[in-house]
């Protein structure tokens, strides 16, 4: 969780995409070339001297979850997807694992009987949306900034400047990192992990919160299988163990091996 | 930054200008470290409703209970499994909270 690094400082995130066509850029959401404040304040004469009393104390009783108003967002993005029956997929997994070439080789095959929208989420660069864009999804980028998660807010914000169309499948592919937006609802349907066999075997008992509250884990790259010491059965085992009910496709995003088994999951959401 | 903003959120609500204490729980098995959080927390009130707030926390240990047996037993961390009947999937029915419990206002 962001608050426990010290990262992601909400008002910094930048958000790149088209507006009428032409490239934009917006700044917390706000289009920076075009909608410009001037953050002014008349006070009117009244001046800031507050009298205090010192007024008895008293306590608040709150018992009010930290993360509730990100939640509260994701909700309604929840049900912005839901009465556009648009399927909303967050992918998650460490950097590397392969995502952008998964979603490149899916909408190469999806396209045109599916329409599908990309939003990506990355530190810095709009490097994924442009690969995204030429593999013909539109794509809007989301730069977190120091921030290491995309937050619902991020994505209410990004559904404004992207039409998403009915039917559709949104992918969000999040910040590489298997930590903090495991805490982070966005509103999607199902989560996806990824792993990719150059990575440990024992990953998801690293990185439990991920794969506790993922739908579906993809492990990636099992083109690489013969040459690195992945035990796929090892890996499959300790996610169980964390997480009965999730599905598992093995995956070579190169060769096309598991390719049809994820459309198939993807044509049953 | 979430909890500055529920701060904030709250103290409007109820008419408050000071905030003298914040009581915040984590649990130990929420994914949260609450020393680093603290730390974080000190960083970033500068400047904010919480500027002059002493920041508390109550830790929660994990609690869990086993999915066949349904017997409850302490969880240290999110893999850990009955004691009676081993390495099966556990609920967690503690541990897992993160929350603003409450503050002292003025």
């Amino acid at each position: 969780m962001c608050d426990t690094c010290g990262c992601g400082n909400p008002d910094e995130f930048k958000i790149h995409g088209k507006e009428n066509g032409q490239m934009a850029n917006w700044r917390n959401g706000e289009n920076q070339e075009h909608h410009h404040h001037d953050h002014e304040h008349e006070h009117d004469g009244h001046t800031h001297s507050h009298v205090h009393d010192h007024t008895p104390e008293k306590v608040i009783s709150l018992n009010m979850d930290i993360l509730s108003e990100n939640n509260r967002l994701a909700e309604r993005n929840r049900g912005y997807f839901e009465g556009k029956h648009v399927l909303a997929l967050n992918l998650v997994s460490s950097p590397g694992s392969g995502k952008t070439t998964i979603l490149e080789k899916t909408i190469h095959a999806l396209i045109p009987s599916r329409k599908i929208f990309v939003i990506e989420g990355d530190q810095q660069t709009a490097r994924d949306a442009d690969r995204i864009e030429k593999s013909g999804a539109p794509a809007i980028q989301i730069n977190t900034g120091s921030g290491c998660h995309l937050d619902a807010k991020m994505i209410h914000l990004a559904l404004h400047k992207m039409e998403v169309d009915n039917q559709a499948i949104l992918f969000i592919e999040n910040v590489g990192n298997l930590v903090c937006p495991a805490l982070f609802d966005l509103g999607e349907q199902k989560r996806v992990v990824v792993i990719s066999v150059t990575e440990g075997d024992d990953k998801p008992l690293k990185y439990p919160y991920m794969f506790q509250s993922s739908n579906l884990c993809i492990i990636n790259k099992t083109d690489l299988l013969p040459y690195v010491d992945f035990s796929v059965e090892a890996a499959i085992q300790y996610a169980r163990q964390l997480n009965p009910d999730l599905e598992f496709i093995l995956m070579s995003a190169k060769t096309g091996e598991g390719m049809n088994e994820w459309y198939t999951w993807l044509s049953k959401q | 930054m979430e909890v500055i903003e529920l701060a904030q959120r709250e103290a409007d609500k109820n008419g408050v200008s000071r905030i003298r204490e914040i009581l915040i729980e984590v649990g130990d098995l929420s994914g949260v470290e609450a020393d680093a959080f603290q730390s974080a927390l000190e960083l970033i009130v500068h400047g904010t409703i919480l500027a002059e707030a002493e920041l508390r926390i109550s830790r929660t240990p994990g609690k869990g209970k086993c999915m066949k047996c349904n017997m409850e037993f302490e969880m240290n961390n999110r893999i850990d499994c009955c004691p009676k009947c081993l390495c099966l999937p556990s609920e967690i029915s503690e541990g897992q909270e993160f929350r603003v419990l409450s503050m002292v206002v003025e």
